[in-house]
């Protein structure tokens, strides 16, 4: 480990950075909004009515706080540590991506903006988003890559029934990168109305700041479930990572407490070695996308490489800039696991527990059933159960030989 | 006197400057080098080229197919300072200057500024490096004269505008509207407006891009900036396969701004 006390870990710094990492890299046109967000971001922090709003609606609307699950069966299967669920999937809308959007919506709303728009790999963000701009009356547009919009059409028609426009993005990788691409696209033209909501850790500053603290309401439950119930804080967190959200929200209230060990899971795709994959902090280079510098995965001319992953979510060539930043100071280990071993984590959960997962989450899941059984049985470890599943049961029957 | 510096000079003869964007390798490498030269040979005073990027977030559908026609055909930074190289062997005297993103240019590492003397470039344009991250490419280019020429558009305020001029060089790129390139330019009282603010601010000169596409246009946009930019309507051409029509294209504008 690189770092020695983390005690005094405040990050991103005033240059909106991590280490190295982060910073504004976007047109000029932008940085104006950048710099509003930014203003606006650091008045609602101190603003007590702002964050009793946030509060509210986590509790009334979301439904927080999400149950800390023991995973009794799935526990005694792997024959090891003690395996809690930290439940994300129970959420309203099924993910933890509502977190964010139910304190971005009311960003925008603070600073005016009468329209919203969001880019979306499996469709959990861009459903978060469709559903608070429903409940605030807000102008939705979702920017979605056009082969996400195929292995997601439930998720489709569900942004559509709560009044918002799917726009569909054909140009590059038809996924993620490019409906971000989009999204900044459509956001330079109309920035004067608009509020991007960015569903990751990921973006400009203050971007990875403002989705990270929206998020950590889960970390902070941990805390206080885990003290409570448990008795002590879990000796692992373990959560997948595509932009790197869900993680970084379980992650975040935990970083001082080095006892707690943190293992963010990329998607191996078909192994890390096969280069078919969405892992870049395995085994990407720190390169600039996004508005933001961090590790991607690039070639040596800097072209951004396809990514592939079973999972649309995490089918993202980049990573946040505070996990790139974690990673190197040595905080949290990063690991990978394959398609493979996220679909028969799918299984084992949806069979041994009744609770059924999102792809996403089943690569936290993958790497779980591998270190589980050879920890003693006074170990805790929590899985950040980011998602549920009903939204991939095509690729899941698809992957298993199965039309439905 | 660098060669950027020598065709603005020339500016007390009246003469506006014409800028031209074009995507290096689009639609093939050959191809790219002889639409340069017929640039040149048609008036075009600066040539702008851009460095085709997987992810080109500022830019209209036209001039994204264009990186990806480029893309298609493997183009390297290493094809594209050859081409620059090529350039020059003809003429000395035009300026280039590439325009990209970031990335692209991080490939070259701390070989950038002293590659890119090489090639004969003379500027280079990075649209997703704002000022307030700049500091230290700009050095690294400073050290070999080359320009980091900066965008400046609808949103900058004036507080920012004046620290963006105290290191700034070359010339200054107005961006015309909020959007991407290739939109519909509709207010030219503002972008006037904004032009003269900035002139009144510094003596390097301001070139006006984005949404130029005809003659009325240009001449409009000249009227009270130093030169104008023009690249969606050439690429344009270059889609439809009409290749041969950007020559009269360009030599019409050129006649219009002057």
């Amino acid at each position: 480990m690189k770092y020695k006390k983390l005690t005094k870990y405040a990050f991103p710094d005033k240059e909106g950075r991590f280490g190295e990492f982060g910073g504004k890299y976007v047109s000029e046109t932008l940085i104006t909004a950048l710099e509003e967000l930014e203003k606006v971001y650091t008045q609602v922090k101190k603003d007590k009515s702002f964050q009793k709003e946030v509060i509210k609606d986590l509790n009334d609307f979301v439904g927080r706080p999400s149950p800390l699950y023991f995973a009794e069966r799935w526990t005694k299967k792997l024959g090891g540590a003690k395996i809690y669920l930290k439940r994300e999937d129970l959420n309203h809308t099924g993910a933890h991506k509502i977190n964010n959007t139910v304190g971005q919506v009311l960003l925008a709303k603070k600073m005016g903006k009468k329209r919203v728009i969001a880019e979306t790999g499996a469709g959990q963000h861009g459903v978060a988003t469709a559903t608070v701009a429903a409940r605030h009356g807000l102008e939705c547009i979702i920017f979605m890559g056009e082969e996400d919009i195929e292995r997601q059409a439930l998720n489709v028609y569900r942004m559509k029934l709560l009044g918002a426009e799917v726009c569909s993005v054909d140009s590059g990788t038809k996924t993620l990168k490019d409906a971000m691409n989009e999204a900044m696209r459509d956001w330079v033209t109309n920035v004067e109305d608009t509020h991007y909501i960015i569903g990751s850790v990921a973006g400009p500053h203050p971007y990875p700041e403002i989705v990270r603290d929206f998020n950590s309401i889960v970390g902070k439950e941990l805390k206080i479930q885990s003290k409570k119930e448990l008795g002590k804080y879990p000796d692992i967190i373990v959560a997948c990572v595509g932009g790197g959200s869900n993680a970084m929200g379980i992650f975040y209230p935990f970083i001082k407490d080095t006892k707690t060990k943190l293992v963010g899971v990329e998607a191996g795709g078909s192994g890390v070695k096969s280069g078919k994959h969405a892992a870049p902090l395995s085994d990407g280079k720190v390169g600039v996308l996004h508005g933001m510098k961090t590790y991607l995965m690039q070639d040596k001319n800097g072209q951004i490489l396809s990514t592939y992953s079973v999972s649309a979510g995490l089918d993202y060539p980049g990573v946040g800039p505070e996990h790139a930043y974690l990673r190197d100071i040595g905080r949290v280990e990063y690991e990978s696991a394959t398609d493979k071993q996220a679909l028969k984590s799918f299984h084992d959960l949806t069979k041994t527990e009744g609770i059924m997962p999102a792809l996403e989450t089943s690569h936290a899941l993958a790497y779980v059933n591998k270190i589980a059984p050879k920890l003693s049985r006074s170990k805790i470890i929590v899985i950040n159960l980011s998602g549920r599943g009903d939204k991939d049961m095509f690729t899941v029957a698809k992957e298993d030989g199965m039309t439905l | 006197m660098t060669r950027l510096e020598k065709v603005f000079n020339k500016k007390e003869t009246k003469n506006k400057v014409l800028v031209t964007y074009t995507v290096a390798g689009d639609p093939n490498l050959g191809s790219s080098k002889k639409i340069l030269n017929d640039l040149i040979a048609s008036g075009a005073d600066i040539l702008e080229i851009g460095v085709p990027f997987s992810d080109p977030m500022s830019e209209g559908p036209v001039i994204q197919k264009a990186h990806e026609r480029a893309l298609k055909k493997n183009i390297e930074f290493k094809d594209i300072l050859n081409l620059c190289r090529q350039i020059r062997i003809k003429n000395s005297n035009v300026p280039i200057v590439l325009m990209g993103y970031m990335n692209s240019f991080l490939s070259l590492k701390n070989k950038l500024a002293e590659e890119l003397t090489q090639a004969g470039v003379d500027g280079v344009i990075v649209v997703d490096l704002p000022y307030d991250e700049s500091k230290s490419f700009f050095n690294n280019l400073k050290k070999e004269n080359i320009d980091l020429i900066r965008l400046i558009s609808p949103t900058t305020d004036s507080k920012r505008l004046k620290r963006m001029l105290a290191s700034s060089s070359g010339y200054l790129y107005y961006v015309s509207l909020k959007g991407i390139t290739g939109a519909e330019l509709k207010n030219f009282n503002e972008v006037k407006n904004k032009v003269k603010r900035i002139k009144s601010l510094t003596n390097l000169p301001v070139v006006v891009g984005f949404g130029i596409k005809d003659e009325l246009t240009a001449k409009k946009m000249a009227s009270f900036s130093d030169g104008i930019v023009v690249g969606t309507k050439i690429i344009d051409f270059i889609e439809k396969k009409s290749i041969p029509k950007i020559s009269n294209f360009t030599k019409s504008l050129k006649k219009a701004i002057n």
